[in-house]
């Protein structure tokens, strides 16, 4: 698993944000470095919703928090309309803030609790707005509305409301900003079961209401294939498939992305995947595998995998895969 | 039949807050076999781990238990009175959630399955170590020999648990209780443990009871499942029957609104409206009837009594899904725009949005 | 880029995901308790008594009576009188007015200085919080008596330079727990959300970090008020407290003599008690205050 390489991008006209050898490294300790995200590459057209899935460490929270400068880049770029916003400093890119919006996990943390919820969602506009006054009460009553909290309890404080509320309190203030692009960092995984069903509801009408491009993020395989035109797979940092959402469930060709397939407790009937389990530790990010960083687990290693990283290359219709063995795993499937 | 285990009867569990009396389980019943493993699904609040912990006599003292609990003819209630020690940890063991809440940070792993031994089995020193060390190799612990002697943060999540499995069975329990055991881990992960579990299991003729929020999971690993709503059980069959034919209506909208991995992508989910209720002074009425797409005036004005055919599929419902009475409340009620309790229904739209 | 399109009729809206009511109202379940309010009804007594005392019906704190010494607690000394003579009713009230002050702007002095200090440091963090963090840390470590007798010595033994005395020690303990407050909440998402809408560092710290400092600051203010108190009196026995008036230090220094202790303990006592109540009050309610406002932050 390597996953570098430019082959994964694109050359269309809608295509709105575009990430290009992105690297993130988080200073650990005196002298190591945390290999969070080594060069990874992927774009999202208008109106897209592209998920990226992955286990823990894998570094797809990083991509999401580094494409909304929460995160210091170590390298690459990110282009949202032709504009690098990882060169952007300081005022510049407190200009660009309000196209890129983000619902982030915890529902709960992410609202001020001594806020009412009127304020925590109109505190975007205000800032915009500055002094002028330029924003209607009525425009948040409208938000309010559509994601299904009644404005009239809008005096209340976030700890009056349950889990599922505050995520959709957490989605009209990202829409008061009227953003292009929707970054949705694991929204539902700290929701109770019967409450996500709703909340992945109210993300699709607000994509469709506002005209949105989502990046999704989840650990959840089944609830990314649910919301995804097109999917990344990342490992320790890297990518190492791509795809469509139906292609890549119905034909994964990376090893890894068909263990991770393989381990869901109730595998779907139309996947047949042969490879079992996973053995093994995920390696430290701090000192990753040369080669593929997917050699240390992975059942078709060998010698090349040690040494040479491997490159995305297209194995279909926009269906892109970092693997030496690309080959042997579509026979044997 | 197999001989029965563990009988529940009647269980209920209160706790006393500020804000009023929490009504955490509210007449449990359940019967599990030697050797079978039981699923208890529901969503937080919903009393499952509330059950187990009873089970396991981990409740504070300020819960107001009823109820009896019989394990092998033996009263365990009456066992947590007389403080029987080498009960739970020897014959009912429990896994949790997050293994750093069972694992000692200051102590070697080695050092802590160890003392289990020697304080249950009386075990010197030298063989609770060796012992402690096949235990590890037993649980799929890679350099078992190493291992013994690191603490806990120096290990994975994943090999964590495990070292909390191996502390589990050390007993060699009869029943073993796993409380979400695979929710703080990797789906990979995930995989290997519950296999891990389902392969000691059998090799022990051990039962198991396993709590999840994830019907997945249920569904792959066990014999029967009950599903629990608002500190009841409302559902309980084998496996298969309570997946492809399930009667009451919070399991079905459950099954329904969960995004499936062999849907394409897309797919409209069907939510379950409203969110879990209050257990908190709940009125006398089917606690899931405010959310219920097949409600009818009977639903508020009693809890429906549990039906079905006893030791084989049982549900709690006035009007059951796939049944000619419930699918004519729904036909009302769908006709209607309305369920009894008010709640704004129409009819599912399948396909993709 | 508030209102650009997206109308939207609210009758079109399919919810199924609807969900309107909040769980239950918040009011009522969290309570104050009575012994909160008996003690905020003793802390504005004694507070308006302090205030006013100039135009309440009573003796100057130096004026000796008409009368025997040492007289024990009458219907004209309601405390009796010391050992010069004078009502200490009268200088109990003229004692709160001192030692309230000294404590008031000890308090106000520390939070307005070590406040914003720390949340600077806790929000920036780096260098800065390095710096702040060791003047702190300094502050702390050098011995406060050496400190008081420092600064008191070397200016005068005016209210003023004793309340400053108190603030410069009251900054680090008040600036520490407003950093450690920060760095929790500035971790938590809701700063980061801020900082995605586009709000500045200014307006992160003022809107999102205060609100949430300022309750931990305020309990411990309480308290620190209470400490100042007792510090204020402890000053008093080293004869470094306020020189002109009364204060509950100097009366306790007073009547604690050996002689008046024998003949009179009410002239120690009743500065005694006021200090006790006072101190206890501030104390009581700082917790509850901090318990009260110790929001639920997970909605089940």
């Amino acid at each position: 698993m390597a996953g570098t390489g430019l082959a994964p991008l694109r050359d269309r006209p809608d295509v709105l944000l575009s990430v290009e050898e992105l690297t993130v490294e988080f200073p650990v300790g005196r002298h190591d470095v945390v290999h969070a995200v080594s060069g990874i590459s992927f774009d999202v057209a208008e109106g897209e919703t592209l998920g990226i899935v992955g286990e823990s460490g894998c570094g797809k929270s990083t991509v999401a928090r580094s494409i909304i400068r929460l995160n210091k880049i170590r390298s690459g770029k990110v282009l949202f309309e032709g504009i690098d916003l990882a060169s952007l400093k300081g005022e510049e890119l407190r200009r660009h803030r309000p196209n890129l919006q983000m619902i982030f996990q915890d529902p709960i943390s992410s609202l001020n609790p001594r806020r009412k919820v009127r304020d925590v969602i109109s505190e975007g506009v205000k800032i915009w707005a500055g002094s002028t006054g330029a924003w209607s009460e009525g425009r948040i009553d409208e938000l309010m509305h559509a994601v299904g909290v009644d404005p009239k309890y809008g005096d209340r404080r976030p700890h009056e409301f349950s889990g599922g509320q505050c995520q959709r309190i957490g989605i009209a203030r990202a829409l008061a900003m009227d953003p292009k692009v929707l970054i949705c960092d694991e929204p539902v995984s700290a929701l109770d079961v019967s409450v996500q069903a709703q909340v992945l509801n109210l993300l699709e009408d607000m994509k469709q209401r506002y005209g949105l491009t989502l990046l999704f993020i989840s650990h959840d395989l089944s609830v990314v294939k649910n919301v995804s035109d097109r999917i990344i797979v990342m490992y320790l940092g890297k990518a190492c498939e791509i795809g469509s959402a139906d292609e890549l469930y119905e034909n994964p060709r990376h090893p890894y992305t068909r263990a991770l397939l393989a381990s869901i407790p109730e595998p779907a009937p139309t996947v047949d995947v042969s490879e079992g389990n996973i053995d093994g530790e995920l390696p430290s990010p701090i000192t990753p595998p040369n080669g593929c960083r997917f050699n240390t687990r992975c059942p078709y290693a060998d010698e090349v995998c040690f040494e040479v990283e491997p490159q995305m290359e297209a194995v279909g219709d926009d269906h892109y895969i970092a693997c030496h063995h690309q080959v042997a795993v579509s026979i044997s499937s | 039949m197999a001989d029965i285990l563990l009988t529940v009867e009647d269980l209920c569990v209160r706790f006393p807050t500020d804000r009023g009396v929490v009504q955490a389980v509210n007449g449990v019943n359940f019967q599990l076999e030697q050797g079978q493993t039981l699923g208890i699904v529901g969503e937080s609040g919903s009393g499952k781990s509330v059950t187990a912990k009873t089970l396991m006599n981990l409740l504070p003292r300020s819960a107001d238990v009823e109820g009896k609990v019989t394990f092998d003819g033996r009263d365990v209630r009456e066992l947590a009175r007389k403080k029987e020690d080498h009960f739970w940890g020897v014959q009912m063991t429990m896994v949790f959630q997050d293994p750093m809440t069972s694992l000692n940070p200051v102590k070697r792993c080695g050092e802590q399955i160890a003392e289990t031994l020697r304080y249950h089995l009386g075990h010197n020193k030298k063989k609770a170590i060796a012992e402690a060390t096949s235990l590890m190799e037993q649980v799929g612990i890679p350099e078992p020999t190493k291992r013994v002697r690191q603490y806990p943060h120096e290990l994975s999540g994943g090999l964590r648990q495990r070292v909390v499995i191996a502390m589990a069975l050390a007993c060699q329990p009869r029943l073993l209780i796993a409380d979400e055991p695979t929710t703080a881990v990797d789906v990979t992960v995930q995989k290997l443990l519950l296999d891990l579990l389902d392969d000691l299991r059998r090799d022990r003729g051990m039962s198991m009871i396993l709590i999840t929020h994830d019907l997945g999971v249920a569904r792959g690993r066990c014999d029967e499942v009950a599903v629990m709503y608002a500190g009841r059980i409302v559902e309980r069959a084998e496996t298969e029957t309570l997946f492809s034919d399930s009667r009451h209506p919070y399991t079905n909208a459950l099954l329904r609104s969960i995004p499936r991995i062999d849907q394409p992508s897309h797919t409209r989910l069907d939510p379950i409206p409203g969110r879990p209720p209050e257990l908190i002074d709940p009125p006398e009425q089917c606690a899931y009837a405010p959310r219920c797409r097949y409600a009818q005036t009977d639903c508020l004005d009693s809890i429906p009594e549990v039906g079905g055919v006893a030791g084989q599929h049982i549900y709690a419902c006035h009007h059951p899904a796939n049944t000619e009475r419930g699918e004519a409340a729904l036909a009302a009620n769908l006709a209607a725009g309305e369920t009894a309790t008010g709640l704004k229904i129409h009819a599912i739209t399948e396909g993709v949005h | 880029m508030a209102d650009q399109d997206s109308s939207l009729d609210p009758a079109q809206v399919v919810l199924d995901y609807d969900d309107l009511e909040p769980e239950a109202e918040d009011s009522g379940k969290r309570k104050l308790g009575l012994g909160f309010w008996i003690a905020i009804g003793w802390l504005v007594a004694i507070s308006l008594a302090a205030i006013l005392a100039p135009i309440l019906p009573i003796d100057g704190a130096n004026v000796i009576a008409a009368g025997k010494k040492l007289e024990s607690p009458s219907i004209h000394h309601w405390f009796g009188t010391d050992g010069s003579g004078r009502d200490v009713f009268a200088r109990t009230i003229w004692g709160a007015r001192v030692s309230l002050s000294v404590g008031f702007i000890a308090i106000v002095a520390g939070m307005l200085i070590g406040g914003p200090l720390g949340i600077l440091a806790g929000y920036f963090r780096g260098k800065f919080d390095a710096f702040i963090s060791f003047i702190f840390v300094s502050l702390l470590s050098f011995p406060s008596l050496v400190l008081a007798l420092l600064i008191v010595n070397s200016l005068d033994r005016s209210l003023k330079v004793v309340a400053m005395v108190l603030g410069i020690l009251a900054i680090a303990p008040i600036g520490r727990l407003a950093r450690a407050n920060t760095i929790v909440f500035a971790e938590r998402e809701f700063v980061q959300a801020a900082r995605v809408i586009g709000a500045k560092d200014m307006r992160i710290m003022v809107r999102e970090l205060l609100p949430n400092v300022l309750i931990p600051m305020g309990a411990l203010a309480m308290l620190g008020m209470a400490v100042a108190i007792v510090a204020e009196g402890g000053l008093a026995f080293l004869g470094l407290s306020v020189k002109e008036g009364a204060s509950w230090g100097k009366m306790i220094l007073e009547g604690s003599g050996t002689r008046t202790l024998r003949k009179g303990t009410h002239v120690a006592m009743a500065p005694i008690a006021m200090m006790f109540f006072t101190v206890l009050a501030l104390n009581y309610a700082g917790d509850r205050v901090r318990a009260y406002f110790d929001v639920r932050e997970t909605a089940f």
